[in-house]
């Protein structure tokens, strides 16, 4: 084989490799200056290898660009490694924050017991402070002579409407913390209005759907027809029915059939909220509950005033039992504007 | 081979798992949530999350989403995308994971801060995911290294 004419580079490279092995002795990597397979030269037992005779040190060529890919693949196993274990982390810190979370930072629907409380048992100061309802909603007054409208020999308050109305939603907040004042309601859950395409979609509300309501002076008729995504739900009983179909008109709420329908006794009914859902807008569950003992929050006027309303003419269904309730100056004054039949 | 024998079925049974769920979810999507089997009250509640504002992204049903990634992935997953010299296989693959790990955080996120519900059924689809991209950053190292 020929041998070939070195550049004058090469020498130069050569004529530094020299000097450098008279000063220093031979290079890493070789005995006496000869050339030795990589990882031939061992060291004495028991000596610690010096930086110079480390291959990874020095290395050269090929030998060099393996070790700076070994390195390479290194760090970016350790990289690898390191964005698995960061994504199990951030889940794990999302969840750890989930299970701490404040009560007031649960999602849309979902009521804690201390919200639930809350809307249960909103303080009679506040509503005292809150007054009668705002203008705009219009119950009206069935005639006298209205057959009695009852159930286990009580008054019957009866409400019907499904899981995905908002309209539904925005009643029963006012339905709840009223009828709360007569008597004691379980198993009242939180959810929401229906998803989008409904209008004023994911309305934060509680379902009458597996509640029960016990009182002295009234019994409490629900039905929920249907879930928040439209499955049916709930079939009214046939009172439910008779009643739906005789008030629920035209003639009588302005209505053919709308929900929610809502009936106090032989006295009075609507069909339609008393409460507008847009202001219920964004807000959670445990939010709207939240503020329903603060008179100045804008939702506890229109919650709070729509529940004295609700009150007041439950209190004349009741024959204003319990007088706690009903002789209160407030409701006394906010049966004073319902309509007359 | 140039991975663990285990990479490749292991990759397609996570790709084909979250398919299932995926379709299921989709098909939930276009009929009615009540046909998922799962709570529909309290903190698990499939209705509730995919009916959530979050349940769209860009217009386009997150089920939807996922059903397209899953099938990708699948692609991707399969003995031959691993075997093959590709790179861009091996790119897409690490790349694609990355992007759907992403967004399974961004949906976690949402499922327990803004909706305040979990639905198993994207649980099971997040989970596979992960495990996806858990396995597509460990072996891409030694993947896209034998290219250079």
């Amino acid at each position: 084989m020929p041998k070939k004419k070195k550049s004058a580079g090469q020498r130069q490279r050569a004529a530094a490799r020299r000097q450098h092995q008279d000063h220093a002795g031979p290079p890493p990597g070789t005995e006496s200056g000869t050339a030795a397979p990589e990882g031939a030269r061992r060291a004495p037992a028991g000596a610690r290898p010096s930086a110079r005779s480390r291959p990874a040190a020095r290395g050269k060529g090929p030998a060099r660009g393996r070790r700076g890919a070994g390195r390479r693949r290194s760090s970016s196993r350790s990289l690898s490694s390191g964005a698995v274990i960061a994504v199990v982390a951030v889940v794990g810190v999302m969840v750890i924050l989930f299970a701490t979370r404040k009560a007031g930072d649960t999602g849309a629907g979902n009521a804690t017991a201390k919200a639930i409380q809350q809307v249960t048992s909103v303080p009679a100061s506040t509503l005292e402070q809150v007054g009668a309802p705002s203008g705009g909603w219009a119950p009206v007054r069935l005639p006298a002579g209205t057959p009695a409208v009852e159930a286990s020999g009580k008054p019957m308050v009866m409400y019907i409407g499904a899981e995905y109305c908002p309209y539904c939603a925005a009643e029963r907040w006012p339905m709840v913390v009223a009828l709360s004042r007569f008597g004691t309601f379980s198993g009242l859950k939180g959810t929401t209005s229906g998803p989008p395409p409904e209008v004023f979609p994911n309305t934060a509300t509680v379902t009458f759907y597996g509640s029960s309501y016990t009182s002295d002076y009234l019994t409490f008729s629900s039905a929920e027809t249907e879930t928040r995504t439209n499955a049916p739900l709930q079939t009214l009983t046939s009172q439910q029915q008779q009643l739906f179909g005789t008030y629920n008109t035209q003639q009588v709420t302005g209505s053919n059939g709308a929900i929610p329908f809502v009936m106090i006794g032989n006295l009075y009914t609507w069909a339609g909220t008393s409460v507008d859902p847009g202001i219920l807008k964004g807000k959670s569950f445990n939010q709207i509950a939240g503020v329903l003992a603060d008179p100045n929050s804008s939702i506890a006027k229109a919650i709070d005033g729509s529940a004295n309303g609700i009150t007041a003419m439950i209190c004349q269904l009741t024959g204003n039992q319990p007088t706690d309730v009903c002789s209160a100056p407030y409701i006394q004054q906010a049966q004073s504007a319902l309509p007359a039949s | 081979m140039r991975v663990a024998r285990w990479v490749p079925p292991a990759t397609l049974a996570l790709a084909l798992i979250g398919l299932g769920a995926s379709i299921y979810l989709t098909i939930a999507h276009f009929t009615s949530p009540d046909v998922l089997a799962c709570s529909s009250s309290g903190t698990i509640n499939c209705s509730l999350v995919t009916t959530s504002a979050q349940s769209a992204f860009l217009g386009m049903p997150v089920a939807v989403l996922g059903l397209v990634w899953f099938v990708v992935m699948t692609l991707l997953c399969l003995p031959a995308a691993w075997r093959s010299e590709n790179r861009f296989v091996h790119l897409a693959r690490l790349a694609g994971t990355i992007a759907g790990v992403g967004f399974a955080l961004w949906l976690v996120y949402a499922e327990l801060f803004i909706i305040g519900a979990i639905c198993e059924w994207c649980t099971v689809a997040h989970l596979a995911a992960f495990g996806l991209f858990a396995i597509a950053v460990v072996t891409a190292p030694d993947l896209l290294a034998r290219e250079e």
